[in-house]
């Protein structure tokens, strides 16, 4: 990383440096667009923002007022974001994939006065919401696609803004500069949005100490090398990549890569390879699932050294992992396996480059972290929150795949009676917006309150379960449904699982997504004829796998939090049904309503359970589904 | 925009020996509307595309554009005066990629010989870079990014017939005649398909026809409807008059 003068102390004046010192010579940012990978020169990004806060400032923008972004990672979410905060005021990020009534919520709670929206999907909610809020002056899109008869009072091109900007320029010279000088660390630079698995979503402000803060720390376990390449590619209204596409970005810099779509991401990592990747557990586990089923779909000789070299890897990183010498022959084998076997697999999924692997969101099963370790992905556990950004991460020398790594240095964490992680330090956030009494909720004495149960142990942390999320059984015992969730999802052919146990219920139980393309891929394979999901997931043959899954993750589990009942679902858990959050995380107490017959059931030990359930269809008609499932126990 | 005739057949009689396939149809399509032919099964509505398209000769009639009558051209050159169409079943080179089979569509506007093409550097290859992004823009409308490099045979039905509709744009028609475009997808993949069919429309100024069976479909995005029974032009009108044409009703929309 840069070293980073004193009064460079918010992302703009750090942009504003890079690109004084930069121009055209070096690249900032590229984005894959027509097929071919089009590139910005930190003095094209500098002009951008500048013309757009320019062209904001032409409309009425004022001194800490808040725009909201909604979009897919693209250069022109980064430069609005950049530009508003030259302008002393915050940026709120939201997900594509929200409903209008959740989009405005965002939009009214931030006052937000301005929104950029990418296309003509994001901007018809907006438009459909508009007149409900009052404080909106106008919506911003960067992508024109349908978009050129619309009502330019209300939705304008962020060329025309450009055009704007440089005609106010004219008359107006200086006055960002003057604006970016103003700026203070102290000063809020994003609102993210707590994704609310509890209650209305929370607005969390970030200042750019915050966030520079963020960066600084993670640099104490990874040396970052300027202009390394970065896949900006999970949502910037994750905490996440504004600490490290949008801060670390400019503060390390970074050269920034952005995929020509979500869906092409496979291809386009590739081109790149990629230094750094973020990704979230979900991804993680997606990936490993990708690479098991390949494999499997390979041809007998591929699979065979595949799985000889994993047996090697593994081999060493048992060693390791007891601190045993590595033997000269182990050492001689691995790279031999390394050279031949994995070499290519990383090439084939885009990870010739890389250095390290950051995840975060949802723990993720140490079993998956032994596979990417042992085909050569420095894969590690970043823990955080919105409101605390970075606490801890794991050290190169020291990874232990159960824990989520070590806290960072000036980062003091400690442990409530309750067993509640507690963190001080200087990326614990200002405050949440409009909201002081669940600010002075979780922020006291200068401790951030968690709510994440944990413990520590020989330097590291441990993190269980949220405090609220960890279940007392019927005989006293505590467990996690959690840990027992992600050890499941761990196979490929399980897509979500959600597990059931408590004082009112008698035995630990399970209600399971099957994976529709990896289960009908193996099921093809056997030659077998299904129709739909429901019909696939109730097929004997499948529910036997589930089964044996289950089985296999029972047998590393304590007696009591043992699954000894599960279904296999005839629909997949689904965000727009509110049983997801947007970030795929599950949401239990509606899930738990609504199969409560499928449950009890289970408990009243039938057969098989009859289920009703309604389906919304794209075009807003509702439907009813009818369909038996089976209860499958185990001894 | 919409007014000036762009096509016109005027009597067409097509027969098959005995059969009559379509029997003095006159019809015209407007320049930059969307116009749907619409009829139950058998109706001629695909024999109607083929007259156009140069498929089938009919035994009267002419088929008027740019002052030509199309029956008296060869039906290969069609292409070349700006008429572009789908076919109700799918017709691609299932071995080649989604890019190769638009790359292939654009042979008509390829300029260099023979020779220069072996020789790959210079005019030749300014005019591919050029050609390739033409298509580029395509790929880019109908959203087909990241199937580029896939090998259509194994794509599934939905994107095929996407990007056939992309094959008959690179060629950058000013007539797009469309056989079913919605044929055997589901209401996701047809939303998609009304889009860009919209898109094109209102981006390009393409005349459509468009041959469809979804209702719902035609009735929302053409601008005039053609209604064809036994091979006679029964009805003419904008969606909301033929919704309410007894004879239509009768003969193909039934009675609510």
């Amino acid at each position: 990383m840069e070293s980073r003068k004193q009064d460079l102390d918010t992302i703009p004046k750090l942009l504003q440096d890079r690109a004084f010192k930069y121009g055209h010579q070096q690249i900032a940012m590229r984005k894959k667009d027509y097929g071919i990978w089009n590139e910005y020169a930190w003095q094209d990004v500098y002009e951008h923002v500048k013309d757009i806060a320019y062209g904001l400032l032409s409309l009425g923008f004022e001194k800490g007022d808040k725009i909201t972004i909604i979009g897919d990672n693209d250069p022109e979410w980064f430069w609005a974001e950049w530009a508003a905060q030259s302008l002393g005021g915050a940026a709120v990020g939201v997900y594509i994939d929200c409903i209008p009534s959740e989009v405005k919520y965002y939009i009214e709670h931030s006052d937000s006065t301005f929104v950029f929206a990418r296309d003509q999907e994001q901007v018809d909610k907006i438009l459909e919401i508009h007149d409900q809020l009052p404080k909106l002056r106008k919506v911003i899109y960067w992508d024109p696609r349908g978009l050129w008869f619309y009502d330019t009072s209300k939705a304008v091109d962020i060329k025309i803004l450009e055009d704007l900007g440089q005609k106010y320029a004219k008359d107006h010279p200086d006055l960002f500069e003057k604006y970016l000088s103003q700026g203070k660390e102290d000063d809020i630079a994003v609102f993210c949005y707590t994704s609310g698995t509890t209650g209305l979503p929370k607005g969390a402000m970030l200042s750019h100490r915050n966030l520079l803060y963020a960066v600084g720390v993670l640099e104490q376990y990874n040396r970052f090398l300027p202009m390394e390449n970065y896949l900006s590619y999970i949502s910037p209204a994750w905490l996440t990549e504004q600490i490290l596409g949008l801060c670390g970005g400019v503060l390390i810099p970074l050269v920034l890569h952005f995929p020509e779509k979500p869906e092409t991401v496979q291809v386009d990592i590739r081109d790149i390879a990629p230094h750094i990747i973020f990704y979230g557990a979900r991804l993680w586990e997606s990936l490993a699932s990708t690479i098991q089923v390949k494999i499997t779909d390979s041809t007998p000789l591929k699979i065979f050294f595949y799985n000889l070299a994993l047996r090697i890897s593994h081999k060493k990183l048992e060693a390791r992992e007891k601190g045993e010498k590595i033997g000269f022959l182990l050492e001689i084998f691995h790279r031999l396996a390394d050279f031949t076997v994995f070499r290519s697999l990383r090439d084939r999924i885009g990870f010739t480059k890389n250095k390290v692997g950051y995840t975060a969101g949802a723990a993720i099963s140490p079993d998956m972290m032994r596979l990417f370790h042992a085909i050569g992905i420095n894969i590690k556990n970043l823990y955080g929150t919105t409101e605390a950004s970075l606490i801890s991460l794991h050290r190169d020398d020291d990874i232990r795949y159960e824990t989520i790594g070590v806290p960072f240095e000036g980062c003091e964490v400690k442990i409530s009676a309750e067993g509640e992680i507690l963190v001080k330090s200087g990326g614990v956030f200002a405050g949440y917006y409009k909201n002081p009494e669940e600010t002075a909720k979780v922020l006291k004495d200068g401790y951030y309150h968690t709510r994440d149960a944990g413990l520590l142990d020989r330097g590291h942390l441990v993190y269980l379960d949220r405090v609220d999320e960890m279940i007392e059984l019927s005989d006293g015992k505590k467990f996690s449904p959690q840990y027992t969730e992600i050890r499941l999802r761990f196979s490929p052919y399980v897509r979500d699982v959600m597990v059931f146990g408590g004082e009112d219920k008698p035995f630990v139980s399970a209600i399971l997504n099957i994976d529709y393309d990896n289960v009908g891929k193996w099921a093809e394979r056997r030659k077998m004829t299904y129709t739909t999901y429901i019909d696939l997931s109730q097929k004997r043959e499948v529910r036997e796998l589930l089964k044996e899954i289950v089985e296999n993750v029972n047998s590393v589990l304590p007696e009591h939090a043992r699954i000894k009942a599960f279904v296999s679902l005839h629909k997949e858990f689904d965000a727009d049904e509110a049983e997801l959050t947007r970030t795929r995380k599950l949401k239990r107490k509606p899930i738990e309503e609504r199969y409560k017959e499928i449950l009890a059931g289970i408990y009243e030990e039938k057969e098989s359970i009859k289920v009703e359930s309604q389906v919304a269809y794209r075009d807003g008609r509702v439907g009813t589904v009818r369909t038996e499932i089976i209860v499958n126990y185990l001894n | 925009m919409a007014g000036e005739i762009h096509l016109e057949m005027k009597n067409v009689t097509l027969g098959f020996g005995n059969l009559v396939a379509l029997s003095d149809v006159s019809l015209q399509l407007r320049r930059g509307e969307i116009l749907g032919v619409i009829g139950p099964n058998g109706a001629g509505k695909t024999c109607l595309l083929n007259c156009i398209s140069g498929f089938y000769k009919p035994q009267k009639g002419q088929v008027l554009y740019q002052n030509k009558d199309l029956l008296k051209i060869p039906a290969h050159t069609i292409a070349q005066f700006g008429i572009s169409r789908t076919f109700q079943n799918v017709e691609l080179y299932t071995g080649l990629s989604s890019l190769d089979n638009l790359l292939a569509a654009r042979h008509i506007h390829i300029q260099y010989g023979l020779l220069s093409a072996l020789f790959h550097f210079g005019a030749s290859m300014r005019e591919e870079v050029k050609h390739r992004r033409a298509i580029e823009d395509i790929v880019k409308l109908l959203e087909i990014e990241d199937i580029r490099d896939h090998i259509v045979g194994s794509l599934p039905y939905g994107l095929r017939k996407r990007v056939e509709l992309g094959r008959a744009l690179v060629q950058e028609p000013e007539i797009l005649l469309l056989d079913e475009p919605m044929a055997g997808m589901n209401v996701e993949e047809k939303e998609d398909m009304a889009r860009f069919i919209i898109d094109i429309n209102e981006l390009k100024g393409t005349s459509v026809m468009l041959i469809e069976h979804d209702m719902g479909v035609v009735m929302d995005i053409t601008h005039r409807i053609a209604v064809l029974d036994f091979g006679n032009k029964i009805a003419e009108g904008t969606p909301e008059e033929i919704k309410e044409n007894p004879v239509v009703i009768n003969a193909y929309l039934g009675k609510a």
